[in-house]
Order: C-alpha cells, then structure tokens, then sequence
C-alpha cells in the first residue's frame, strides 16, 4: 500500500512499470545473451565433465581390482596404471606421406608390444586370457582418461578465453561423448567376465569353419586353419582366442598369398560394422571392399595385398551400434551368425568355381570366441 | 554365476546367456552362462543322443523390468 502511494506520488503507474521492465528486459538481452548463454554451456560442460570423471575413476578402479584380483598382482598395481593411463603414442609425421602406413603400423605395434609385455610385468600369472582380458581393461581406462582430459581442455581453455563458441561447440558435443564415453564403461563389465562381445561376430561365423581343423599361427596373434566347401579350398583365419586379441589380418593375408603362395579367387572378409541411426541391429549388408576397422594399417595390408594380386575383396558386415560392439553380444546379433553363415557359403559359391582358392578372414575382438 | 548388465536404456536388464549345440542331432540347450565359458568350449553331454555338446554362442538377452 506504501509503495503503491509512494508510485503514486512521483507519477510511476503500472503501465510505466512494464514499460521499465520491457525495456530492462530487451536491454539484457541484447547485450548479455552471449554471456548468458555462455554461463550455461559452462554449467552443462561442468555436469558432464564431472561425469567423464566418475567413469574414467571407475574404469582406473576396475583395472587395479581385476589386477589384483584375477591377475594376482604381488605389488600394488596403482602407481604403474597412473603412469600406463597418461603414456602417450606419438604418431608419426604426416607432411611427407611416402611409406606412413609403415611408419605407423611400427609405432603401434611398438606400443602393442610394450603394453603386453608391460602387462606381463604386473601380473603374477601368465594366463593370456587374464593378460589380454587386463590389456583391453587398461586401454578402456587409458581412453576414458584421454577424453577426460581433452574435454577439460577445452572447457578451461573457453572459460579462461571467455570465448562463447568454444563453449558452444563443446555443449553441442558433450551427449555424444557422453554417450561415447558410458559405451566404453560398459565394455568393462564384458571384458572382465570374458564375455564375447558384438564386434566378435566375424570371428564367431569364420570359428564354425575352422572347429575340429589344424590351426596354425600365421601372424602375431592370428590363426588360420584349411578346409573345404563345396570343392573350393578355404584358408580361414581369425585372431587367437578366446583372449581378447583383434590380431594382424593384414598381415596374415599377406602371408598367405605371399609365403605360402596361395593364388586365391576371393578374399571375403567378415566383420562388424556401425549402424546408422534407424538401422536394426543385426541387420546383414554386403559389398566389396575391405571389412575392417581400426587405424587403417590393416586396411591398406590387405588392400594392397588383392590390388596387386588382382583378387576380388567382398565384405559380409553385421550391423550394430557403437555400445553393441563392445559390449556383451546382444541375442540380435548372435542370432545374424546363421543368416551371415548362409551369405558367406552363398558369395563363395556365387563369385568362386570348383578347384579355387579362398580366403575368409573374421576380423573383430575374439575374446570369448576360441576356434 | 548368472551375470547381469545393464541394457542400453537403463531400465532393462541384460542377461547373459550360454547356448550349447550337439554337432550330431543339432539340439540346442540354453543356460546361464558361466565365467570361463567359450565359443567352441565342450559342453555337457546332449539331453537327446549323449554326444559332447560344444558352445555355439554367448550371447545377452534384455528383461523387461516387472511394474
């Protein structure tokens, strides 16, 4: 009633007040929108960043538990994962591209080898289920720290410089990482327990091929075996497992067709392959091409390998999502292996004549999948 | 040990399943799976012919939560 007199008194009536307030209103937002929204990307990268954080110590904690645990570490492991979880893999220089593949295929498998053998020293055992199972865990952790870090980074790096589209692009980014990020925690729980996971569909159609045959090792962590389908002669190849091993395809392709001088008609590569959004999991697609991801080494191997020898590459792919892959094998995709099996024996009677030769790789993680 | 996890929402549950197969009659027996179970591993005798069963999938099945 006081204030309403004393308004009343210097003239001031309600509509001058939502008139005051509009023009307040249109003042701040025109000259601090920028910074409003910025407080509140800042707010949101926060809450994510504090999340990365809680996963990458969840996934560190899983590491030295399954260490100490099943690997009967004799010393407390921590130190040594703190300093696995920062070890940097510096790639090779770019500017001059001649022979890159070579230079990065040594600088990984240089690293492949020191974290084994690094592993080896830490574990009280030499189980290569227990070793490959705590590779893969470390390399969960190690990626979660990395993405941690990076997405620090650039929150820092945009709260210190004030600069609105840093923050900007970074919160548009922060769910894919996030969900990124939950994927890879995920995948611990599948690796600890040895469980097959989606990305293990390839090795598990190639290992029906390959059951009660001789296997020999034809690259680093890779083992084919010699049978017969309907005339033709296959040379059918996976990673070793069941350890959690992805092995050298490109390698032992090119061994095949060069050491042992195997002439083939077709290499048919079958793998996992990333869905898009919309498409069912367990879907099959066919193509040509080499089915197989990672840093690219391996692609070039065995694309180098048939370009050269004039061989078709056909590719069989399961289709799947990012969690899929490297979580425990959803029933989706186990129940695809017949229907691919059935792709695979209809391309090799399809693209290849009696008396031939053919090569069938199942690329992806072998953990759970012996041979 | 029945193992668990959780489903891509959240909600559901995955569990984790153990399919043997007799290479002979074809039958097919589903258990929870067990650490230290394989692709290819022998598995028990077949309920039908009493040949070795061998591990022919892992795989994880979602439940839908009950309420």
């Amino acid at each position: 009633m006081l204030s309403g007199n004393v308004l009343q008194a210097l003239g001031i009536d309600s509509n001058t007040i939502f008139l005051i307030f509009w023009v307040g209103f249109f003042f701040v937002t025109f000259f601090y929108q920028a910074r409003l929204q910025s407080y509140m990307a800042l707010n949101d990268i926060s809450r994510g960043l504090n999340k990365l954080k809680l996963m990458r110590d969840k996934a560190r904690k899983e590491a030295i538990d399954y260490l100490v645990n099943v690997g009967k570490t004799t010393n407390d492991p921590t130190q040594r994962v703190d300093q696995f979880l920062d070890y940097v893999t510096i790639m090779p220089v770019d500017i001059d591209p001649a022979g890159l593949v070579g230079k990065i295929d040594h600088v990984v498998t240089t690293n492949n080898d020191r974290v084994r053998a690094e592993v080896g020293t830490l574990l009280g055992q030499n189980n290569p289920v227990t070793v490959s199972i705590s590779e893969n865990l470390l390399e969960v952790a190690t990626s979660l720290n990395a993405i941690h870090k990076i997405v620090r980074h650039f929150y820092l790096l945009g709260k210190k410089t004030n600069s609105y589209i840093t923050l900007l692009q970074l919160q548009m980014l922060m769910p894919m990482i996030i969900q990124e990020a939950d994927a890879l925690l995920n995948a611990v729980d599948s690796f600890k327990l040895g469980q097959p996971v989606g990305d293990g569909i390839g090795p598990v159609i190639v290992s029906r091929y390959m059951a009660g045959k001789e296997k020999r090792a034809v690259a680093k962590d890779t083992v084919m075996a010699i049978t017969e389908y309907k005339g033709r002669k296959l040379y059918v190849l996976k990673a070793d497992g069941p350890m959690a091993y992805v092995g050298q395809p490109g390698v032992a392709i090119k061994k095949i067709m060069g050491d042992m001088g195997v002439k083939p008609s077709a290499i048919v590569m079958i793998d996992a392959a990333l869905k898009l959004e919309g498409e069912k999991t367990g879907e099959i697609a066919e193509g040509v091409g080499a089915a197989i991801g990672g840093i690219g080494v391996e692609k070039f191997q065995i694309e180098e390998a048939a370009t050269n020898a004039k061989v078709p590459l056909y590719a069989i792919l399961v289709k799947q999502s990012l969690l899929e892959a490297i979580t425990v094998m959803r029933k989706e995709i186990a129940e695809a292996a017949d229907k691919a099996s059935q792709v695979l024996n209809r391309v090799i009677e399809e693209k290849t004549k009696e008396g031939d030769d053919v090569v069938v790789a199942g690329i992806g993680n072998t953990l759970g999948v012996a041979q | 040990m029945m193992s668990s996890v959780p489903g891509p929402d959240k909600k559901t549950k995955l569990l984790v399943y153990t399919i043997e197969e007799c290479p002979v009659c074809g039958q097919k027996t589903k258990r929870a799976f067990t650490v230290g179970d394989y692709v290819t591993k022998d598995g028990a005798k077949c309920t039908k012919c009493s040949n070795q069963t061998r591990v022919s999938l892992v795989y994880a099945e979602g439940t839908k939560p009950s309420g």
